[in-house]
């Protein structure tokens, strides 16, 4: 089941590059042809029951690793060879290639940015928070908060105050900081990924056996060498997979951003809603859905490695 | 030398441990025992600050544990407790070597004193030296807490409930085991437990502890022989009791050297079996003599039904 599965996604790109050039009569240079929503409902039923196989199966992280680089190796040299070239979503790529590199280096280094300072502030709202137990609930009450607000009026909402913070600080306006653009963006990505961080990041410190904890103190270790030496190591596993929520979310979250001309893949998804050209849309989407797919496989078995036990250290 | 003066701990309004005293002479066997929530774990960890008292001294050979710092008083001293706490991303002999590696050995000495506790305790360093603690069985996971606790060579070693979570067989082994290495390092040891039986069999001094207050302390036979109180005596046994004194004392004490070639078909014991194992042959051989022989398979004597009955009077 599972080598069927892959098999087919397997197959796929270069089925495609058949019928495409089955379908186009040859010498014909400009035409192309779409990929119809029932051949994609069909790679996304393919994606799914990889998903659901590799569950059941309980594969390991690394090996699924394996299953799900296969298909995408598979569609990458499909593409060197030219082998796509007829589909209209390749076109559309070779037509905007410069602004796709660029679309996607800006949605990665946004998303980078927003999870990189959220885990940081995760970090130290969660060291505070085991410190002054009495603030945790607060605090999750108002991170849950930001949750709720709907993310396009929370770029919205943020536009306003930045827009005079801007104005009356001209200095910050050079910095970049200004009520659209990446400013917004970031804050308000960063305050989604606020929670699900420091949430995982808390129950992550908090998870350690206390029994650990206590011979790590019979032992004569420090405070500072019980965090670094048992504590943090003994949580990176789970503080990894919040780190992985809070990626995979920010990936889909940030093609919104583009609504508030923070550039990124959103910006063909917008682009191409608004000209009801779907091969647009998918230029935006695809590599969206696939960005979102592969750190979240990457990131699992990254965390399952180190929850074997394997952090050793010894250099 | 561990001495405990007027100690007391508050938590809160209540006491855990109140006002006790308690001397522990170097490279004994002391056995705290007593009920839970008696204070005897609070006490042991009252000698490596876990936790600290709040009336009181506690002097280790003389000075105030409070003289030392934290760190380096718990360096000083082997910790060992129920669930072992181990930790879990390291090595076994990552974790044997903690303490060691804590106080700035060089790895040659460390790597050496990893092999040496290993071998000591029994665990075969090839096939253990580089599993994990999750990969180990009760028994092993608590013969590598036992060796973390032993890293630097302490003089004293403290021991919470080390065995209290294994089974009966594996419990006695390490028990036995524990007995034989101290014959050897000769440490000065605290060790806390429930089991009055693990008490009996371990120690060289027990206290026993209620609510707080040392009730009774004293050699296992003395508080066998005059438990103060039914508490004592119910914790004891009762009148199982004989049984537990029979536990406590060597076949070679009690036989009878001058029978040495009477009797050749009746049952064997050495000489270094307990009382309590050769009644038991009895009941189940169904005989009132044993033959004694020694280590080697030498017949050293006789143990008569009747000796027995005597020397219990």
């Amino acid at each position: 089941m599972l080598a069927a599965v892959t098999a087919l996604l397997v197959a796929m790109p270069w089925g495609l590059g058949l019928i495409t050039g089955e379908l186009i009569a040859p010498g014909n240079d400009a035409a192309s042809a779409a990929i119809s929503s029932g051949t994609w409902l069909f790679v996304f039923a393919l994606l799914l029951m990889l998903v659901d196989l590799r569950q059941r199966l309980e594969m390991s992280a690394s090996l699924s690793v394996v299953f799900w680089s296969a298909p995408l190796v598979s569609l990458a040299i499909a593409l060197a060879q030219g082998w796509l070239d007829r589909l209209a979503l390749v076109r559309e790529y070779r037509n905007r290639q410069a602004s796709f590199f660029d679309a996607l280096i800006d949605h990665i280094v946004l998303v980078g940015l927003a999870v990189s300072a959220s885990l940081i502030i995760a970090v130290a709202l969660a060291l505070w928070m085991r410190r002054a137990p009495h603030i945790r609930q607060g605090t999750l009450g108002v991170l849950s908060f930001i949750q709720t607000i709907p993310s396009l009026a929370l770029f919205g909402l943020l536009l306003a105050p930045l827009a005079w913070l801007a104005a009356s600080y001209p200095l910050l306006g050079e910095l970049g900081i200004q009520g659209i653009g990446r400013t917004p963006a970031l804050l308000a990505l960063v305050g989604y990924s606020l929670l699900p961080m420091t949430r995982n990041t808390y129950i992550a410190l908090e998870s350690v056996d206390d029994s650990v904890i206590e011979s790590a103190r019979g032992m004569g270790m420090k405070p500072g060498q019980i965090f670094f030496q048992v504590r943090l190591p003994l949580a990176l596993p789970l503080l990894i997979e919040g780190v992985r929520i809070t990626s995979v979310q920010a990936i889909g979250l940030a093609a919104v951003a583009a609504l508030v001309g923070a550039g990124g893949l959103g910006t063909f998804i917008f682009q191409g809603l608004g000209q009801a050209a779907m091969n647009l849309v998918m230029l935006g989407a695809l590599p969206i859905v696939i960005m979102a797919m592969l750190l979240d496989v990457l990131l699992k078995a990254l965390s399952g490695a180190l929850s074997r036990g394997d952090t050793d250290d010894r250099a | 030398m561990i001495e405990l003066d007027g100690v007391s701990k508050y938590f809160g309004d209540e006491a855990a441990v109140d006002g006790i005293s308690l001397t522990i002479p170097d490279g004994s066997l002391c056995v705290l025992v007593g009920t839970s929530g008696c204070g005897k774990s609070t006490t042991l960890r009252m000698i490596n600050r876990l936790i600290e008292h709040n009336a009181g001294e506690i002097r280790i050979d003389g000075h105030q544990i409070r003289s030392f710092n934290e760190e380096a008083l718990r360096r000083r001293i082997g910790y060992a407790i129920q669930n072992t706490g181990l930790f879990p991303h390291w090595t076994v002999s990552r974790n044997i070597g903690v303490v060691p590696r804590l106080l700035k050995w060089d790895r040659v000495a460390i790597e050496r004193r990893v092999e040496m506790l290993m071998e000591l305790l029994d665990l075969d360093i090839d096939e253990f030296a580089d599993k994990y603690p999750h990969q180990l069985s009760g028994g092993q996971a608590q013969r590598v807490g036992v060796a973390r606790a032993l890293a630097a060579d302490p003089e004293i070693l403290l021991m919470d409930e080390p065995f209290g979570a294994l089974d009966p067989i594996t419990r006695s082994s390490l028990q036995a085991e524990l007995l034989r290495i101290q014959s050897r390092i000769r440490k000065t040891i605290v060790f806390v437990t429930h089991d009055m039986d693990e008490a009996l069999r371990l120690a060289d001094y027990i206290v026993v502890m209620r609510a707080g207050r040392i009730i009774q302390q004293g050699t296992p036979a003395d508080i066998l022989e005059n438990p103060v109180d039914e508490f004592v005596e119910t914790l004891v046994g009762g009148r199982d009791r004989g049984l537990k004194r029979a536990a406590l004392t060597r076949v070679g004490d009690m036989m009878d050297p001058a029978g040495a070639d009477a009797c050749v078909a009746a049952p064997v014991v050495t000489s270094d079996d307990s009382m309590r194992l050769a009644v038991s042959l009895m009941l189940w051989h169904g005989v009132s003599e044993l033959a004694v022989v020694d280590k080697s398979g030498q017949r050293v004597g006789t143990l008569p039904l009747s000796r027995l009955v005597n020397e219990a009077e």
